[in-house]
C-alpha cells in the first residue's frame, strides 16, 4: 500500500492526465470533518468513480491511555479504561478487571458475575443502537437517526438505575461489582424490553426490509471469509463473513456458560449481513437480560481484593459489542501495573476497511465504512 | 506624449475620487452599523442568529456520544434551532466534544478559520476545559481555549445532555446581548 | 468443559519436537494460555509452522514491553485459531527478546497480514523497526508527538 500522505496538488493531477503513461488516479481525503460522524480520515485513491486504494489515517483521538495506566493505580485507571469505548464502556471495564483478577487470583462471587453480564448485555444493546443511528446519518435516513437514539434512552435509564451513571458506569471493580440490583429493577427492565422487542419489528419494516436500504447495502463492501480470518477481523464483522466465533461461547467467562443464547451468523460478508447481525444480536441480548433477571442467585456481590498487581503476566479477553477486546498486563507487585496493553475490536477491524472499499464505488463508501462499526476513539485509545 | 499625460492625470483624478468615495462609504457604513446596533434591527438580527445555531459536524472524542444523545429523539436539540450539518461553510457553532489531541487541534483551528462570521464555540466536557482525565498525557492539548476563543464551557465527563442544552441556552442569551457587527 | 491443560501441553510438545533449539522456553501460564520464547532469528519459521501445521490462522495482537532495567525489549505476538472450534479459546503467546540498543526485529506480516497496524504501532511507541514490513511509518503519532517513542520507560509523566 503506497498511498501518499498528502493529497496530490491539483496541478500534478492535471499533468498526470495529459501524460499517457501511468494510472490516472485522484487522491481524495475524507475527514476528519465529513458529513458522517467519526474522528478519522480516509485517504482514498480514485480512478473515476472506482476506489483503487484506501488507507485509514487514525490517531485523531490518541490519548496515550496505555501510558496513563502505567502511572495510575489500578482503581484510578478504571474510568480511563472505559473512556475509549464510552458507548460500550462496561465491556472494556470487564476485560480489564478480568486481567487484574487473573493476576490476583481473586474470583468474583456468582451474583456479581451475573450482574456483570447484565450490564454487558445492556451496553451491547446501547452500542448497537448508537451504531444504527449513526448508520442512519451516513445513509441520510433521518428516521433511523432518531428512533434508535430514542430507544437507547430506555436502556440508559436502566443502566443509570443500576450504576448511577448514564454511560460511564465504572461498575465492575476487582472482586465484584459496586452496587446491587435496585428495588423494582427487574419489573421495569422486563417492561422496557417487551416494548423494545416490539420496536425492533418496526425497525425491520422501516429500515432493514426497506428496499432503499437493502439495495444500497446488499453486495456492497464484501469481505470474504478467508480474508476476514487472515486480517484478524472480529465481532459482527467476522460473523458477517460466515465464522460463528463469539468469545461468550468459545471461551465462556463470567456467567455466560450458564446462559442460553444464539450467535447470529451470515455467509454473504456484505454490508447488509453485518447490519442485520447487529439487529439480531440485540434480540439475543434482550433474551439474555431476561434470563439473567430470572436466574440470578442471591449472595454477596463483592469480595475483598487487594489494590495490588502481583508479579506476573495475564492475558484476558471479552466479547465487546464490536468484537474481541483483549488486555495483556504485566505486573510488578506494586499498585500500578508495569505495562498494560489493550487491543480493541475497532483497532483490529480497521484493517478490514481498505479491503471493503477497494473496487467499490465512491458512493458506496459510507455504507461499507460504517457497516464495520469502526469507533475511532476505541481504535486510537 | 501629452495624450499620455492627460490619461495619467485622468487616472489620478479618478483614484482621488475613488478614495474620497471610499472614505464616505466607510463613514456611511459606520453610521449604518451604529444605527443597527442601537435600533430594533439588532434584536431582529440577533433573533435570527439565536435560533439557527448550526453546529459543524466534527467530533473530537468520546463526549460525542452525549452530543449524539442530545440531538436524538428524547432531548432533541433541534427545538433550540441546533441542527448538525455536513457543510462547515453554513455552520455557526463549533462544539469541541471532548479531548482535543495535538493532531486534532490543528484541524480544528483550520475548521474554525473556514467558518463564516459570526461563529461561536462551546467547549464540551472536562477534557476540552482543562484536559480532564488525560491532563498529563503526552499527546493532548489542555483545553480548547489554547487555540480557539471559547464562548461557553460545559463541565462534566461526559456532560449530561441537559447540561449541553443549558449551554446552548446560555449561548443564546449571550448572542441576544451582543452587537451585530462584532468581529471574531 | 475440560479443565486440564492437556491440549496446551500437546501443542507445546509438538512445537518443541519440531524446533528443539529455536524455542528456548515453553510453558503453560494458565489454562488455554501457552507461551513460548523464540530466538528472534527463527521467529518467522516458528510462526509459519504455527499457521500451517497447528491452525493458528490469525494474530490477536502484537505487544511490546520495555524492560529497561534488563536493557531489552520484549515483543509478544498473540495468535489463535478460528478454524478448529475446540481450540478457539487457546491464545498462544510467541515472545522474542531483542536488545535495547539495537531495536530491530523481523516482521511477521508475511505470515499474518493482520499484524500490519500492530507492528506500525509498536514501531512508533517503542522505536522498534520491523524488517520486511512494507510501510514502516507512524500510525497514530503523525502530528501528535515528536519526542522519543512515548511508551519507553525513560519518557516520564509530570505526575509520575
Ligand atoms: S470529558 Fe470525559 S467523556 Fe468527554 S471527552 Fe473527556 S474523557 Fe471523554
Amino acid at each position: 500500500m503506497t498511498v501518499p500522505e498528502k493529497p496530490a496538488p491539483l496541478a500534478a493531477v492535471e499533468s498526470s492526465r495529459t501524460a499517457d503513461s501511468g494510472p490516472q488516479t485522484l487522491t481524495v481525503s475524507v475527514g476528519p470533518q465529513h458529513s458522517g460522524s467519526g474522528h478519522m480520515r480516509l485517504i482514498i485513491e480514485l480512478d473515476g468513480d472506482i476506489i483503487v486504494n484506501a488507507a485509514p489515517d487514525p490517531g485523531y483521538v490518541h490519548r496515550g491511555i496505555e501510558k496513563i495506566c502505567e502511572v495510575r493505580n489500578i482503581i484510578k485507571s478504571i474510568p480511563v479504561i472505559e473512556r475509549p469505548a464510552i458507548i460500550d464502556s462496561s465491556n472494556l471495564n470487564h476485560a480489564y478487571i478480568r486481567a487484574i483478577e487473573e493476576l490476583q487470583g481473586v474470583e468474583a462471587p456468582v451474583r456479581s458475575q451475573y450482574l456483570r453480564c447484565l450490564l454487558n448485555e445492556m451496553n451491547r444493546i446501547m452500542s448497537h443502537l448508537y451504531w444504527l443511528s449513526i448508520f442512519g446519518v451516513f445513509l441520510g435516513h433521518t428516521t433511523m437517526f432518531m428512533w434508535p437514539l430514542g430507544d437507547r434512552e430506555l436502556f440508559i435509564d436502566l443502566a443509570e438505575k443500576l450504576t448511577g451513571a448514564r454511560i460511564t458506569h465504572s461498575y465492575i471493580v476487582p472482586g465484584g461489582v459496586r452496587r446491587d440490583l435496585p428495588q423494582g429493577f427487574a419489573d421495569e427492565a422486563i417492561k422496557r424490553i417487551a416494548y423494545f422487542e416490539k420496536r425492533l419489528v418496526e425497525y425491520d419494516k422501516i429500515f432493514f426490509n426497506n428496499p432503499i436500504f437493502t439495495s444500497r447495502a446488499k453486495g456492497v463492501g464484501v469481505l470474504p471469509r478467508s480474508e476476514a480470518i487472515a486480517i484478524g477481523a472480529t465481532g459482527p464483522t467476522l460473523r458477517g463473513s460466515g465464522v460463528d466465533a463469539d468469545l461468550r461461547k468459545d471461551e465462556p467467562y463470567a456467567a455466560y456458560s450458564k446462559l442460553d443464547f444464539g450467535i447470529p451468523t451470515r455467509k454473504e460478508g456484505d454490508s447488509f449481513s453485518r447490519a442485520i447481525i447487529r439487529e439480531e444480536e440485540m434480540l439475543e441480548s434482550c433474551k439474555l437480560i431476561k434470563q439473567i433477571l430470572k436466574d440470578i442467585p442471591a449472595g454477596p456481590i463483592r469480595r475483598k481484593a487487594p489494590i495490588v498487581v502481583p508479579r506476573g503476566e495475564a492475558y484476558s479477553r471479552v466479547e465487546s459489542a464490536r468484537g474481541e477486546c483483549s488486555f495483556y498486563m504485566v505486573g510488578e507487585g506494586g499498585d500500578k501495573p508495569y505495562r498494560v496493553r489493550f487491543i480493541t475490536a475497532s483497532f483490529r477491524n480497521m484493517s478490514a476497511i481498505p479491503v471493503l472499499l477497494k473496487g467499490g464505488h465512491m458512493a458506496d463508501m459510507p455504507t461499507a465504512w460504517w457497516s464495520v462499526d469502526y469507533w475511532p476513539v476505541e481504535a486510537d485509545r | 506624449m501629452s495624450a499620455q499625460k492627460t490619461a495619467q492625470d485622468q487616472d489620478d483624478v479618478l483614484a482621488m475620487l475613488a478614495d474620497s468615495i471610499n472614505v464616505w462609504v466607510g463613514k456611511l457604513s459606520e453610521i449604518v452599523q451604529r444605527i443597527v446596533d442601537v435600533g430594533p434591527i439588532r434584536s431582529v438580527v440577533n433573533w435570527g442568529r439565536i435560533y439557527s445555531l448550526w453546529p459543524v459536524n466534527i467530533t473530537t472524542a468520546c463526549c460525542s456520544a452525549e452530543f449524539g444523545a442530545a440531538s436524538g429523539a428524547r432531548h432533541d436539540l433541534e427545538r433550540f434551532g441546533v441542527l448538525p450539518l455536513g457543510s462547515l461553510r453554513q455552520s455557526d457553532l463549533l462544539v469541541a466534544e471532548g479531548t482535543i489531541t495535538k493532531k486534532m487541534a490543528k484541524r480544528l483551528r483550520m475548521i474554525y478559520d473556514q467558518m463564516a462570521i459570526p461563529r461561536y464555540v462551546i467547549a464540551m466536557g472536562d477534557c476540552a476545559i482543562s484536559g480532564g482525565l488525560f491532563h498529563d498525557s503526552y499527546s493532548i492539548v489542555n483545553g480548547a481555549h489554547e487555540f480557539i476563543p471559547v464562548d461557553v464551557y460545559v463541565p462534566g465527563c461526559p456532560p449530561r445532555p441537559e447540561a449541553l442544552e443549558q449551554a446552548i441556552i446560555m449561548l443564546q442569551e449571550k448572542i441576544r446581548h451582543s452587537k451585530v457587527y462584532e468581529r471574531g | 468443559m475440560i479443565l486440564s491443560q492437556e491440549r496446551e501441553q500437546a501443542l507445546i510438545k509438538k512445537l518443541k519436537d519440531r524446533f528443539p533449539s529455536e524455542i528456548t522456553e515453553a510453558r503453560v501460564v494458565r489454562r488455554s494460555r501457552p507461551e513460548i520464547l523464540v530466538k528472534p532469528e527463527n521467529l518467522v519459521e516458528v510462526a509459519t509452522f504455527l499457521r500451517d501445521e497447528l491452525g493458528m490462522d490469525h494474530a490477536n495482537g502484537v505487544s511490546g514491553v520495555d524492560y529497561n532495567r534488563e536493557a531489552r525489549f520484549e515483543i509478544i505476538y498473540h495468535c489463535s485459531s478460528l478454524q478448529n472450534k475446540e481450540t478457539r479459546d487457546i491464545v498462544m503467546a510467541i515472545k522474542e527478546s531483542i536488545p535495547r540498543n539495537t531495536p530491530k526485529a523481523r516482521s511477521l506480516i508475511s505470515v499474518w497480514p493482520g499484524v500490519d497496524n500492530f507492528e506500525r504501532e509498536t514501531f512508533e511507541m517503542f522505536g522498534i523497526t520491523f524488517d520486511g514490513h512494507p510501510r514502516m511509518e507512524k500510525l497514530f503519532l503523525t502530528d501528535n508527538w515528536d519526542g522519543p517513542p512515548p511508551l519507553r520507560k525513560e519518557v516520564r509523566f509530570p505526575t509520575d
